[in-house]
């Protein structure tokens, strides 16, 4: 019994060491099999160098495993040209570095004449040139390429099984997928669904009493999100054949505020014009809800350029930010600052810097003076605006706010002219008369001396710059400062240094507009750029280059139209246009009540995304009947979107069809019926251009520098991948649309070329990218073709480009796109000015926001910068809804440093897990939070369970929520595919998005997302928020 | 708190010595100290020693034995110990410690078996479990005056280079304040004394009739000694850091005292030996109470050290927070090294019944 | 022709407002004796980095490109640049970023090489520090014996890892991945025995600004910085980072 009892022990005993050891054990045998895979003996597992670089001699030696290529990265919208390195045979990406040719990645950037050997050597240790010559890819950007190998790619085309949204599907055949996209029918046993061919009604009108609305091809509708280099295909299907309006990217949840105050500023609101500070030159930046080398288009340039100004001395910087971020750099000390700022109050700051500029005669008034480019130009300026354009000023006119033309005062104009571009804008002349602003030679007078004679009749008028000056002494300093939390003192001391720098000054701003007032505060923001006089200056407010055309008329392929092309007409979903010329207003007219309209309209805006979904599920202006979603995500990326449509989202109802194009799984798309594979990375064709941010002229070649990984359309032996492409063309085929198939485009000389593969459209606009410009570019050598990896392309670009045109082709892939050369920025006649130039006039003044009314109120807007407080559609300002008693805080958002909205790599979220919420030291004191403590924010639109963080690096009163975390998708939800499971890594799903707790608008019966009243924009900075210990 | 630097982006280094470590250390130091406790009875020939010291014998070996295996585990590349051997470094105590062990063990090996070749030999004439084995073992049976005490000299010699390696090898460790005070090796050595102890006194508690009071007694009284030494040593250590006499002591405690897991267990083990000290002190009759204690503080000094040590980030701010994986690099490691302390307990116990060995005088030695 | 400057000459600035630009105290005061690398006597190279803190965006693009080129598993780091929210005193602006790139210093007096029980881990005679991962048994001394935290086990090979300066691409004549990807330019590596690098023409430059690491600790780093405050260059006191290992390996 007792020696049982020992036995068993003992047993147990060594029972325990077995399980104790058993990992002991495991590593000595596989100490004794050897490490697999084999690692050298100092170097680990490092990757083998792509190639080597004799340090005495520069020579160069290929390493024959890897594919050495340059082409962009999609880790951010930044699109960076960068290098890519393959492993040959298992067709991974190694790793990425710069592309030292691509000015987004390399300052400043090698001439394209530079052979592809010398782009390598010049990376290389040999006589330092890695270290002068640095090209960089950024961390997101290496890790987010780890989702070529995700497992939780879509490969195949995808149906929905079940509900939608349900995470279960069913993958199908590419004949499958097109035959039920095409014809529709009974697809998930819930009724009939009409397909694109029925869809595509391009004469019946969507509503016969509002012929403006369209034909019903408008209800099948394409949210984007970015042109990749790929935008001008896929319009080309859905615009040019299909024969839609409606498609739209993410602008208007991007800076979408700050591109339309910056529109306002440069006279065109659809297409938003903005200009960045010439970062290499400048002396002194306001950053105003933009953070540089933190967030930032482009984010690497912006971020290399920055560290280089404030290392060297040269550069002094202000980041006006309610969060602290990676924008500041104590070591560089007072060369970067940081001055924290009550969110959605920036036009109250502005207001004041310029109400101390305007009175202590800080103004460039003499800049200002000149009405037209030519008497600048006469005077050495290189910019002009509109400051001395008189206005009309009298109460009451019909032309009130608006621009006094030419017409007004009797010039012969003809009627279909009258006050469009023909119809002069008018100055006061030497004379004390108006006299057109284009005929000036010199400056004209900013202040209107008297009232204008319209033949007997006086009219008030007054000149874009008092109006703008008035705005600005609407209140007094200690006001503004009061408004903004910004001390007087610091105001002044802002306004101060900005006007000490001559033109070598740039104030701009980006995603911190996004706030209830965000057009008006970026509006202000930009102008302060006009009272310098910064425009076009070397070191001041600078223009992108832009990029070579791909997709153009020419000159060696029509890209641009076709036979057959469809020219969209009709009211587009965002209501992006005048409530004045719909039916709905006359018929409110007439019913004696024009004011309000059922709902808002953003004449001054360009598309809205963000006020689609609201009005395809009720039907303002009109329902949809399919929706595409290519590469989007509203319902993470849009403030409120997610808790006011999801429900009417997952009803087939409300919303028959929803098709995805994206190699993901995202929060948006989970709510599809089908999802078709598109190419992810480095797998995709595409002509992309910087977004702004460099000088010089740049197109980054895209091309697959690996196989893209998705299925093929079909068995045949060349069959190409899914993706976008093969699908728009697969639809085109099926639906017989014209633009597309064995007669799609035409080179310039008219003979018509297949359209039938990707490549028959992006080498041809190879082909125009590389005879565009001033000069086509050179030809690549078999070097070149060789160690750049577009050997690899050699048959197709022989195959599809003309004799003379595929080495030329070729030269841009082996180069990863073209590129004007860095000393090209700036004249070469005039060395203090801009090459490329924006040429008309900055609207102090603009009179198309200042002539148009609220759609809810029937109130005009300003037309000029002015600080209003945040507010809702119809004006109510959102301090009157939601009262700080009960909502004592305010929450934003701001970029990870690390992350993007998609990046949901591990290799970030391995160094930074989550977002917790920052708290301020004597909010956390009041609320008994500690860093590390679990809290509840809630706001009026919902709330969520949040770590905190608690330091001084945020304004009193904000909590700050870095975005890019609390996903729901991208891996955070295991999907089911057929019978395979997607692995679950709840890690994915760590921390909380802003969005979520999103508003909706009470002034419009909460049935749309609170976004700006003029732009139209999501607003995600200033959410009235409270937060809890639990 | 409010501090006025806050790490928003930083990353944690894992505990790299594991729980392993602190079972080799523990083990290690309980063998030599089991050891120091057998010299008395079986070297000395002191008077009532006999029985205690053929139990710490025991003890030293059980725990000798068990010891490297768990070094062997600690080791990522265990297949590759013989490395040690293959390339001597003289820089590195550690490298001296693989060849301290050896030395150690064969001594201990030797002078165990020349100290129970008697008992053994009883055992097989006695028909015992494993008698055959008992018999073979004990090669005659006879005692050996002389043999045993050279190899127990052997084992003295390798005792002290074990005691001083692993204390020093850690000791030298300037990157670690906590580790890095001269106090050290001096406090492992107590330590391992007093656990030595302890274990004697918790075999000598499972001889029938709870064994020999006196010996208890007598155990306990160098338990209370030791533990004040311990005490002693650590109220030098803590007035050193306060003082901020010795810099290495200041900067050693002003990096852990700030640390919960840290204060929790640096205070759990202080109390472990007060209450050892006050126990073996006012009732030394209770003696599987000290003796358990003596062993729980004495692993808790290594625990604190190793892995409280282990939680001090070098380089970022606040502390590193250990969480005890369940698996063999963890909790398991734990339970597996005392599974085979156990097995080994059983194994010897069965040739060696604690009560043949334990009993006074049961047997010359 | 040109006029350059605002038409309206700015009045003098008074001191308050001009303090509010530049009175802000710059957190690297004093700067501590400078470092004197000495040049190695007899090896051809030496090869050494400077961190210019002043050029740190933070971006990590130096972290995930290390471990993509290295392989290193997921949650371990050979190189990784600690972010802070500093509270400043004293300042209008209440609170800065700083920013500090780590990596291993690849000491000239290293402690992490005497204490390896095998000899794996050694300095090579170019000044680069590394492991033998054919001897090496894993015991981790190293890891312990390193004053900066710069190594760790790798759980894939079970052998000790630290940065090893990309010896495999220096050793081709290019530039560690780190180096040849800092998006802000603060990483410079070269020779120190070369005169007429970069890194030697900086580091001369930037003499008095030069600072390493713990420089009382004895390791003679090899890794200088410019811009490395006091209050960040041996353990920081402060709140810790929220940062957990993801997983436990085993
Ligand atoms: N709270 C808050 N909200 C924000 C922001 C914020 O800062 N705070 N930022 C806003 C901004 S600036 C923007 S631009 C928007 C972005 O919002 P969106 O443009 O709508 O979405 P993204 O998340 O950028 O990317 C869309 C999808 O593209 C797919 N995708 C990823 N990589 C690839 C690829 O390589 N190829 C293809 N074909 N598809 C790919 C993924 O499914 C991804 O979800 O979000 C906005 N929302
Ligand atoms: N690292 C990184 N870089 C990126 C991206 C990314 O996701 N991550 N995304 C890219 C994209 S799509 C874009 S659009 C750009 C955007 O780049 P940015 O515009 O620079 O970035 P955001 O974070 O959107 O906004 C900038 C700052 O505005 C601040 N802010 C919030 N509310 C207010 C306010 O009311 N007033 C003021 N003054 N500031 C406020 C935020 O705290 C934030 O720091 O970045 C691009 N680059
Ligand atoms: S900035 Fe964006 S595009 Fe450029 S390398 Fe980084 S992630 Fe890629
Ligand atoms: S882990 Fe390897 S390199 Fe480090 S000390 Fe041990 S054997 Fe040497
Ligand atoms: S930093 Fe650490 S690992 Fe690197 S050489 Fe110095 S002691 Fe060794
Ligand atoms: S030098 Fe190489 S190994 Fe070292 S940190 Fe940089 S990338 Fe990593
Ligand atoms: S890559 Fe350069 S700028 Fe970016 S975090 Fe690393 S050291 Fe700093
Ligand atoms: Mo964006």
């Amino acid at each position: 019994m007792k020696i049982e009892r020992r036995e068993l022990i003992a047993a147990g005993g060594l029972a325990a060491f077995a399980v104790g050891f058993s990992q002991t054990l495991g590593r000595m045998l596989s100490g004794l099999v050897g490490d697999a895979p084999k690692a050298h003996n100092i170097h680990g597992r490092s990757a083998e160098p792509e190639f080597s670089v004799d340090p005495a001699t520069g020579a160069l030696r290929p390493n024959p495993n890897q594919q050495v290529s340059y082409t962009a990265c999609l880790g951010c919208t930044t699109q960076c040209g960068v290098r890519v390195r393959v492993d040959r045979a298992s067709g991974n990406v190694i790793r990425v570095a710069g592309n030292p040719y691509s000015p987004l990645s390399t300052e400043p950037h090698l001439p394209m004449k530079a052979s592809v050997r010398d782009s390598l050597v010049a990376l290389s240790r040999f006589q330092d040139k890695g270290l002068a010559g640095r090209s960089t890819a950024c961390g997101r950007g290496n890790a987010a390429m780890d989702q070529m190998n995700s497992p939780f790619r879509v490969l195949t085309p995808l149906k929905r099984v079940g509900p939608r949204n349900g995470g279960q599907w069913q993958p199908i055949s590419f004949e499958q997928l097109v035959r039920e996209l095409v014809e529709g029918g009974d697809l998930f046993g819930e009724g009939h669904v009409e397909g694109f061919a029925a869809l595509r009604d391009l004469a019946t009108p969507i509503d016969p009493d509002a012929p403006e609305l369209g034909p019903k091809v408008n209800q099948v509708a394409l949210l984007s999100s970015v042109n990749d280099g790929r935008e001008p295909f896929a319009r080309r299907f859905w615009n040019q054949a299909y024969g839609t309006l409606n498609f739209v990217g993410h602008g208007s949840y991007c800076g979408g505020a700050y591109r339309s105050g910056s529109g306002a500023l440069f006279g065109d609101l659809k297409k938003m014009p903005h200009a960045k500070p010439d970062l290499a030159n400048a002396e002194f930046v306001l950053f105003i809800g933009t953070a540089p080398g933190n967030a930032g288009n482009p984010f690497k340039r912006t971020g290399t350029l920055l560290a280089k100004g404030r290392s060297e001395g040269r550069l002094e910087y202000v980041v006006i930010d309610p969060v602290l971020t990676n924008a500041d750099n104590r070591a560089a000390g007072e060369r970067g600052r940081w001055v924290p700022i009550r969110p959605g109050t920036d036009g109250a700051l502005v207001m004041g810097m310029m109400r101390w500029m305007f009175e202590n005669g800080r103004v460039n008034t003499a800049y200002l003076g000149y009405p037209n480019l030519n008497a600048a130009e006469a005077a050495g300026e290189p910019s002009f605006t509109n400051a001395s354009w008189l206005v009309v000023a009298e109460k009451g006119h019909p032309r009130e706010g608006r621009f006094l033309r030419g017409s007004d005062i009797g010039i012969a104009v003809a009627e279909e002219e009258k006050h469009k571009d023909a119809d002069p804008y008018l100055v006061q002349g030497p004379d004390g008369k108006p006299m057109p602003a284009d005929v000036a030679t010199g400056p004209a007078p900013l202040e209107a001396a008297a009232p204008v004679m319209v033949g007997d009749r006086k009219l008030a008028v007054n000149t874009a710059f008092e109006l703008l000056r008035e705005s600005a002494l609407k209140l007094g300093l200690a006001e503004y400062a009061g408004i903004c939390g910004v001390p007087e003192a610091v105001i002044t001391g802002l306004a101060d240094e900005f006007t000490r720098h001559g033109r070598k000054a740039c104030a701009i701003a980006h995603g911190g507009m996004m706030a209830g007032n965000g057009f008006y505060n970026a509006y202000a923001v930009v102008t302060l750029n006009a009272l310098i006089g910064n425009l076009n200056w070397k070191g001041g407010f600078v223009v992108n280059g832009g990029g070579f055309k791909d997709a153009g008329a020419g000159p060696r392929y029509e890209l641009e139209t076709f036979p057959g092309a469809v020219k969209p007409k009709g009211t587009p979903l965002g209501r992006n246009v005048p409530y004045e010329k719909s039916a709905e207003f006359a018929r409110r007219k007439a019913a004696g009540k024009a004011y309000p309209a059922r709902d808002a309209w953003f004449p001054n805006a360009p598309g809205l995304g963000t006020e689609w979904f609201p009005a395809m599920l009720r039907g303002y202006p009109y329902g949809v009947k399919a929706l595409i979603l290519w590469s989007s995500n509203p319902l993470y990326g849009i403030a409120g979107l997610r808790p006011l449509v999801e429900k009417a989202l997952a009803d087939p109802k409300k919303l028959p069809l929803i098709v995805s194009v994206d190699p993901l799984i995202n929060e948006s798309n989970a709510f599809a019926d089908y999802i078709v594979p598109d190419s992810l990375m480095y797998e995709s064709w595409g002509w992309s251009a910087p977004w702004n941010g460099v000088p010089t002229k740049a197109t980054t070649a895209r091309w697959p520098v690996v196989e893209p990984k998705a299925a093929k359309t079909s068995h045949a032996p060349d069959a190409p991948a899914i993706g976008m492409e093969t699908l728009f063309i697969a639809l085109a085929q099926a639906m017989k649309l014209p633009g597309f198939g064995p007669a799609g485009l035409a080179d310039i000389e008219g003979n018509r070329l297949p359209l039938e593969r990707p490549e028959d459209w992006y080498l041809r606009g190879g082909a125009n990218v590389a005879f565009g410009g001033k000069a086509p570019v050179g030809d690549a050598t078999d070097e070149d073709l060789a160690l750049s990896g577009v050997e690899r392309l050699r048959p197709l670009l022989e195959a599809t480009l003309k004799p003379d045109e595929w080495r030329k082709v070729a030269f841009l892939y082996t180069r990863g796109g073209r590129y004007q050369p860095a000393k090209e920025a700036q004249d070469e006649t005039n060395p203090e000015w801009q090459t490329n130039r924006f040429k008309n006039a900055l609207w102090l003044w603009n009179d198309n926001v200042g002539g148009t009314k609220n759609s809810l109120t029937g109130k005009r807007f300003t037309g000029c910068a002015t600080w209003q407080p945040p507010a809702f559609a119809d004006g109510t300002p959102m301090r009157d809804v939601h009262k700080e008693s009960d909502w004592p805080l305010l929450v934003v958002s701001y970029k990870s440093a690390l992350q993007n909205s998609y990046s949901i790599a591990t290799r970030i979220t391995s160094l930074h897990p989550d977002n917790p919420v920052i708290v301020h030291p004597e909010d956390a004191a009041r609320l008994g939070l500690a860093t590390g403590d679990l809290a509840r924010i809630q706001t009026p639109g919902g709330e969520a369970t949040c770590r905190v963080i608690v330091h001084e690096g945020v304004m009193r009163g904000v909590l700050a929520v870095e975005h890019g975390y609390g996903h729901r998708e991208l891996g955070a939800r295991a999907h089911t595919l057929g019978d395979a499971r997607q692995p679950e890594r709840p890690d994915l799903r760590a921390g909380v998005n802003l969005n979520d707790l999103g508003l909706a608008d009470p002034t419009r019966g909460n049935q749309a997302i609170w976004v700006d009243a003029v732009s139209g924009t999501s607003v995600r900075n200033g959410l009235p928020a409270k937060l809890m210990r639990i | 708190m409010n501090p006025d630097i806050v790490e928003t982006v930083n990353v944690a280094r894992e505990v790299a010595w594991l729980p392993w470590a602190v079972q080799y250390f523990f083990l290690i130091g309980l063998s030599y100290g089991a050891y120091l406790v057998s010299l008395p009875g079986l070297v000395f020939r002191r008077p009532g020693w006999e029985g205690i010291s053929r139990l710490a014998l025991l003890a030293a070996l059980v725990c000798g034995l068990t010891a490297p295996v768990a070094l062997l585990a600690d080791l990522h590349q265990p297949g590759r110990f013989w490395h040690f051997y293959a390339y001597f470094t003289p820089s590195s105590w550690m490298s001296w410690g693989a060849f301290f062990i050896p030395v150690y063990l064969t001594g201990l090996i030797l002078y165990a078996w020349l100290a129970f070749r008697p008992a053994l030999a009883r055992h097989a004439d006695e028909g015992g479990r494993l008698a055959g084995l008992a018999r073979r073992l004990a090669y005659g049976g006879h005692e050996s005056r002389n043999a045993l005490v050279a190899a127990a000299l052997l084992a003295f010699v390798g005792a002290a280079l074990v005691a001083l390696y692993t204390g020093v090898e850690v000791m030298l460790v300037r990157a670690r304040p906590l580790w890095h005070t001269p106090l050290l090796p001096l406090q492992f050595f107590v330590t391992a004394l007093a656990g030595g102890f302890g274990l004697t006194l918790l075999f000598n508690r499972y001889l029938s009739g709870r064994g020999d009071p006196l010996a208890t007694r007598r155990m306990a009284n160098a338990l209370a000694v030791t533990q004040l030494v311990a005490l002693l040593v650590g109220g030098v250590w803590l007035a050193l850091g306060l003082s901020g006499l010795s810099p290495t002591h200041a900067q050693a405690l002003a990096e852990v005292a700030p640390s919960a897991n840290w204060q929790l267990s640096a205070v759990w083990a202080v109390a472990a030996t007060v209450v050892t000290l006050v126990l073996a002190w006012k009732r030394p009759g209770s003696g599987l109470a000290i003796g358990l204690l003596a062993l729980h503080s004495a692993w808790m000094m290594r625990w604190t050290i190793f892995i409280g040590g282990q939680e001090v980030p070098k380089t970022g701010a606040g502390y590193y927070s250990y969480q005890l994986p369940f698996g063999p690099e963890g909790l398991m490691g734990i339970v597996g090294t005392a599974g085979l302390w156990i097995f080994l307990f059983v194994v010897l116990t069965t040739l060696l019944p604690l009560d043949r060995i334990g009993k006074s005088g049961a047997t010359g030695a | 022709m040109k006029d350059h400057n605002p038409p309206t000459a700015a009045p003098a600035t008074s001191p308050s407002r001009r303090a509010f630009l530049r009175g802000i105290p710059v957190l690297t005061a004093a700067a501590a004796m400078a470092p004197a690398p000495v040049l190695a006597a007899d090896a051809t190279h030496h090869w050494a980095m400077l961190v210019d803190v002043r050029k740190c965006i933070g971006c990590q693009a130096c972290t995930v490109a290390c471990i993509q080129e290295n392989a290193v598993p997921e949650g371990s780091f050979r190189t990784f640049v600690s972010t802070y929210s500093v509270k400043l005193a004293d300042a209008e602006q209440p609170a800065g970023t700083y920013m500090l790139p780590r990596l291993c210093n690849h000491c000239d007096q290293p402690p992490c090489v005497p204490v390896c029980p095998v000899g794996a881990t050694f300095k090579r005679a170019d000044g680069i520090v590394v492991v033998d991962g054919d001897r090496c048994v894993g015991c981790a001394y190293c890891v312990q014996a390193c004053p900066y935290d710069a190594r760790f086990i790798n759980h894939d090979t079970d052998k000790a890892e630290k940065c090893t300066f990309c010896a495999h691409r220096v050793d081709a004549g290019l530039l560690p991945a780190c180096v040849e990807t800092c998006v802000g330019g603060a990483r410079i590596f070269g020779d120190l025995n070369d005169p007429a690098g970069e890194l030697r023409r900086r580091l001369d430059a930037a003499k008095a600004e030069v600072k390493v690491l713990k420089p009382e600790s004895g390791t003679e780093p090899r890794v200088f910085y410019i811009g490395l405050d006091e209050r960040f260059q041996g353990r920081v006191e402060g709140q810790g980072t929220l940062w957990q290992p993801r997983a436990t390996h085993g």
